[in-house]
Parts: C-alpha cells; sequence; structure tokens
C-alpha cells in the first residue's frame, strides 16, 4: 500500500486515487465498516463516506447496516455479482479447496484427503476436477471464476511459480503449477508456500488482524513457516524464508526428508510424533493423539507438550531475529491449544531477549485449518482488478 | 487399539469355490477397533467373494470367520449384524421415496406409547449424520432428491444405528463423482475416529491410500501382499495387484 500515499496533482486523480485506495482496502479485508475505512485508508470519515455512496451506485461496492460498539455503522463489502475466485491447499495428506466472492464470503468448500507421496500430475487433475464440480454445485460457471490461489507445503519461487525446494514434496520437484493448472482450467493461477499463505490470511483476517510484523508456524504433518514483515509477506531469495520446519535442532540428530540432520521437523512433524506412540498407543492419528490428549491420556500429552517445547527453542531463533508482535501458532496440531502453547511460551521466553515490552506473545490461530486455503483465496483476490474502482463518472 | 491386540473381526484360512472357479484360497484378514483395512484387486480377484464371507451372505467352503478371537458360524447377514458386524453394499439399499429418517428407521422405529416418536427420530438422525459431517440439506427430504454421496452417507448413518464395531463397505466409491468420493473419504475418516473398525474394498488405489491403515491386495483369490499404507508407494501396490514379480 506504500505507493497509495503519494498525493498526485491534480483533483480528479486525487479522486481517483482515493476511490482506488478505499476499494483495495475492502478487497484486502473483506469487509470494513466505514469508520474503520477511514482509519484504514487515512482519508476522512467525509470523503469515505461520498466515495463509498458512489462506488454503490456503481455496483461496486454493497453497504449494510450493522453495529460497531453499540453505535450503527455501515459495513462496506464488494459487490457479491462481481465473480468469484477459487483456492486450493495442498497439504502433505490432504487437499482442500473453497470457493468464495470477492467479498471474501465462502460459497463451496470441500476437504479430501490425499495418499501419502502424491504426485502433481495427479493432485492437480483432481484439484481441477474438484474446482470445476464445485463451481457447478452453486450454479456458476468455470468462466465465472477469476483467479485461483494455490498453497503447497514446499518452498515456491513465486516470480516463476516453480517449486524451488528438491526432495520436500516428492513427485512436486521443480512442478510449474501456475502453467499446469493454467491449461486446465483456462484460468490465471497463483501459487505460494502454504505457510506464507496461513501468515497472510492471519495477518489479513485472523489472529493477527492489523499487525505489521508477524511469525506465523504450521505444525501440522510437516512444520513451515512465514514471515510477515511491515505487513508483507517475505519471500526470500527463491520462496524459502521462514521454512522454520528445517532450522537445526540436534547436529547429531535423526536425518531429515531435506538430507540435512537434526531438523525440527524430525522432533515435531505428526509422522515423527506417531511414530513416538506407536509401541504403546498403536496406530493413532494427529486427530487421535489431540483428542486422547484433551481426554487426559499422559503420554499423548507429553509428546504434545515436548513438541511445543521444540517448537519454542526453533522459535526462539526467530524471534530474536525479528523480535514480532506476535507469533502465530497454526497447523493442525495448534487444535491441542494450551497443551502445546504452554510449554512453546516457557521455551521461547527463556531463549529470547528480555525486554520491556515482555515476552513475544504466542497465540493459536483463528482460522484454524482453513487458514491457508483463506490465505489462497486472498492472493487470488489481489490479482483481481475490479472494473470501474478508478473510473467512476462523476 | 489400547492394549487390545485381538481383532476385532478376522478370517483364519478362508476358501470359497463356485464349481471350478475357486473364488478364495487359504485367505488370512483382520480388521482391529480403530482401523481402515482396505482390499483392493483386480476384476475377479474375490473381493466380493470377501465381503460376503465378513457378512454372513455366504458361507466359505474352509476355514474360520473370528469375532473377538472366538470362531463364529455368520449363517445369514441378521446374524452377524448382531455380532456387530455392519454392511453397506454398492447398492445401498435405500428407499428412494421415503425420507431420511423414515429409511434410518425402517423396521424399528422408535415409539411413544401407540405412537411413532418422531422427535427423537428426527434428532438421533441429525446426530448422527453431523458426526459424519455429512451435509445433508434436510432430513425430511426424500431420498431420491439426494446426490450419490448424500445417499451413501444416509446408507452409512443406517448401519451405525445399531452400535456396529466394524462396518463393511464393498466398492463405496465406484459409483460417486469426485466432490462425493471426496466427501465419502472424510466421512471414512470419522468412522475410525468414532473407534470403529473399518473395511472397504475398492478399485481406485489413490482413494485406499488416502484413507486406509493397512491395504490387503488380492489376486486371483490369494492374498498377494499386505502393506502398511503409508509406507507403500503406489507402484508397490500396482505390482502386487497385476502380480509382477520384483
Amino acid at each position: 500500500m506504500g505507493n497509495d500515499r503519494v498525493t498526485p496533482g491534480s483533483q480528479t486523480s486525487l479522486r481517483e486515487a482515493n476511490r482506488a485506495r478505499i476499494v483495495s482496502a475492502v478487497q484486502q479485508r473483506g469487509s470494513l465498516t466505514q469508520v474503520e475505512l477511514a482509519g484504514v485508508t487515512g482519508l476522512s470519515p467525509a470523503t469515505v463516506s461520498n466515495i463509498v455512496k458512489e462506488l454503490t451506485s456503481a455496483g461496486v461496492l454493497h453497504t449494510a447496516p450493522t453495529s460497531r460498539s453499540g453505535r450503527r455503522a455501515q459495513q462496506v463489502t464488494l459487490a457479491r455479482n462481481l465473480g468469484l475466485v477459487a483456492g486450493m491447499h495442498f497439504g502433505t495428506r490432504s487437499l482442500r479447496v473453497a470457493l468464495s466472492d470477492v467479498a471474501h464470503r465462502i460459497v463451496a468448500e470441500q476437504r479430501m484427503p490425499l495418499p501419502p507421496d502424491h504426485r502433481a500430475d495427479q493432485g492437480l487433475e483432481r484439484a481441477a476436477l474438484l474446482l470445476t464440480e464445485m463451481v457447478d454445485s452453486v450454479d456458476a460457471v468455470l468462466s465465472e471464476v477469476l483467479a485461483v490461489g494455490v498453497g503447497v507445503p514446499a518452498p515456491v519461487d513465486v516470480r516463476t511459480g516453480q517449486l524451488s525446494s528438491l526432495g520436500m514434496l516428492r513427485g512436486w520437484d521443480g512442478a510449474a503449477v501456475p502453467q499446469l493448472l493454467g491449461e486446465r482450467l483456462g484460468l490465471p493461477v497463483y501459487i505460494d508456500n502454504d505457510a506464507n499463505l496461513g501468515a497472510l490470511a492471519e495477518v489479513r483476517l485472523g489472529a493477527a488482524r492489523g499487525k505489521q510484523h508477524v511469525v506465523y508456524v504450521r505444525a501440522s504433518h510437516g512444520v513451515g513457516g512465514g514471515l510477515v514483515l511491515g505487513g508483507e509477506v517475505f519471500h526470500g531469495r527463491v520462496g524459502a524464508a521462514g521454512e522454520i520446519g528445517h532450522t537445526t535442532i540436534d547436529d547429531q540428530g535423526p536425518i531429515c526428508r531435506c538430507g540435512n540432520r537434526g531438523c525440527l521437523e524430525m522432533y515435531v512433524g505428526a509422522p515423527v510424533l506417531l511414530d513416538m506412540l506407536r509401541p504403546s498407543h498403536g496406530n493413532l492419528t494427529l486427530r487421535d493423539v489431540i483428542a486422547r490428549a484433551e481426554a487426559g491420556d499422559a503420554g499423548c500429552r507429553r509428546v504434545i507438550a515436548d513438541a511445543g517445547h521444540h517448537l519454542g527453542v526453533a522459535a526462539a531463533g526467530v524471534c530474536n531475529l525479528f523480535d514480532p508482535e506476535l507469533l502465530v501458532v497454526g497447523g493442525e496440531l495448534a487444535d491441542a491449544g494450551e497443551m502445546l502453547l504452554e510449554p512453546l511460551r516457557t521455551a521461547l521466553t527463556q531463549r529470547t531477549i528480555p525486554s520491556t515490552a515482555g515476552p513475544v506473545p504466542v497465540v493459536g490461530a483463528e482460522l484454524g485449518a482453513a487458514a491457508e486455503v483463506r490465505g489462497a483465496l486472498a492472493v487470488a483476490l489481489d490479482t483481481v482488478t475490479i472494473a470501474g474502482a478508478g473510473a467512476v463518472v462523476v | 487399539m489400547t492394549g487390545s491386540t485381538v481383532p476385532v473381526l478376522a478370517l483364519l484360512g478362508v476358501s470359497k469355490s463356485y464349481g471350478a472357479a475357486r473364488a478364495l484360497v487359504d485367505v488370512d484378514l483382520q480388521v482391529h477397533a480403530h482401523e481402515v483395512v482396505a482390499v483392493i484387486g483386480d476384476n475377479g480377484a474375490g473381493k466380493s467373494t470377501l465381503v460376503g464371507a465378513l457378512t454372513g451372505a455366504l458361507v466359505p467352503d474352509e476355514g474360520e470367520v473370528l469375532v473377538d478371537g472366538s470362531p463364529v458360524t455368520l449363517s445369514d447377514p441378521s446374524v452377524a449384524r448382531g455380532l456387530g458386524i455392519a454392511a453397506v453394499f454398492q447398492d445401498l439399499a435405500l428407499c428412494a421415496n421415503l425420507d431420511v429418517v423414515e429409511n434410518l428407521y425402517l423396521g424399528h422405529e422408535a415409539q411413544r406409547g401407540p405412537l411413532l416418536d418422531e422427535v427423537t427420530m428426527e434428532k438421533h438422525a441429525w446426530e448422527l449424520l453431523n458426526q459424519l459431517a455429512a451435509r445433508v440439506p434436510s432430513v425430511r427430504v426424500p431420498v431420491a432428491a439426494l446426490s450419490g454421496g448424500q445417499r451413501q452417507a444416509v446408507a452409512i448413518a443406517r448401519s451405525l444405528l445399531g452400535e456396529p464395531r466394524v462396518i463393511v463397505l464393498d466398492e463405496p466409491t465406484a459409483a460417486l463423482g469426485l466432490r462425493q468420493t471426496a466427501e465419502f473419504l472424510t466421512l471414512v475418516e470419522r468412522l475410525r475416529e468414532r473407534g470403529h473398525g473399518v473395511l472397504l474394498t475398492s478399485h481406485s488405489l489413490a482413494d485406499v491410500q488416502a484413507v486406509a491403515d493397512r491395504i490387503v491386495v488380492l489376486r486371483l483369490g490369494r492374498t498377494n501382499g499386505e502393506f502398511d499404507a503409508a509406507r507403500t508407494s503406489y507402484e508397490e501396490l500396482l505390482a502386487a495387484v497385476t502380480g509382477i514379480q520384483r
């Protein structure tokens, strides 16, 4: 949003820039009241009110009465009939596809378990078919979808759209997802690392709303992370920034799928946790472990607490480097709540510089398992140019 | 599975012939509680015969069926149901003109005095469908108005009414679209979480690998390998199904 602040020369271009600023704010945050809109854009409430009125009659925005802190207010969203966007999240063992309108309202969502070591061609084929069936189910056609956002659990070079890691997601190495999926669907496709998308969603719509510097850690089958610096996702050189799962915990530790030794993922990843419980508890899933821990099973509680400790140790390094306003923990393991977060906070506090502001606050993801797919929707939505936003005849 | 290693349902050396055609030859199989076992194989590999032997639809020529480790004779499907083994077949056996609640309780309606207790039945129907995370628009619509996936959810919910310990699903995804398959696979995960043992047969390796804990491959009536689903590649399974020597 940096260039929005540049004051242009003439009156007309100023109005145009202000209109664009309001539309882009609504586009990013889904829905805002007029007062919040004034706060976010830095425009006066009167200007906001005028422009919103103008854009509503032009069919770009939609307003509805609501209340904030007991006072009447106007809720502003993008008009629903502008089109749809799709988000996809390929996890290690599941696929999630969501379809939303431009006002961030989810109209269809579907989850599908995936086989271990799924391949790019088969996964994308399934996702494309699933999306087509979902679009059908809401009585729309594929051409109404404006853009597709995709998240994958491996580093992605967002400039080329290629997976930039080797061996992290077997069967997907070097896959150019935007081209492969774009050809099938005939739609523009944008891709990013899933933890980056989760971070984006939490900053825009979830637990870290309004924060500028946030670290997001995603603990599930694998362990990933996203860095938000100055309100923007930081990608680094080829998209590997924030990959906290592959920081070394123990130089003599077990060999990781990435080829190095003692990575965080070898202490916190779901397969490792489940293997630890196999001799005593048999075959479990991560959801079973969390459910049993909640029911008081000592072994399951211990495994989750130890995972929290390891996450805290690794997160401490990141917090010392970036001093974020908030650490958000997402992924399936975060469903364990305080059982995971309490030991995480302890380990983090013991390893970060004591500050007058206190230790970095740690919270669970507000969007839960849907964070990544919501981020994919947000990325898709960001690329959509709303026709008429800048060209309303006054 | 904590503590108990005795399978809820097991086959021991089961054989079945139809004249000269040997449908099953000396097959062993185990289903534990809280576990999804998939049986895969080509056409004519013996999957349907296996399901028949497990659900009491047919009696094997040789071998034993064990429930909780003790041998039983499943002379017909009602005996199997009585022992906690429920089955959902490909045709689902639902009455298309009846609504969801009527289908669930057909033949064993809840009663209050001389009247049907519709409130209890409807409440319980919603409870079951919600536990399965099944998306049914209303429990008062005729089954004919539901999609293939939703009908399957109703059939599975009906099989859950007697609180079975093992649910046997024969070719559940064969007639489903991808969206409905996605819903079905999620449903199987829910069944597993509820502590049921699940046995499903399928042609689709991708579907099976997505939800199963163990995969048993049948080839020409014989067991051609048993695999840990999380550690077996698609190619290994394919080789076992087709009988390639590796």
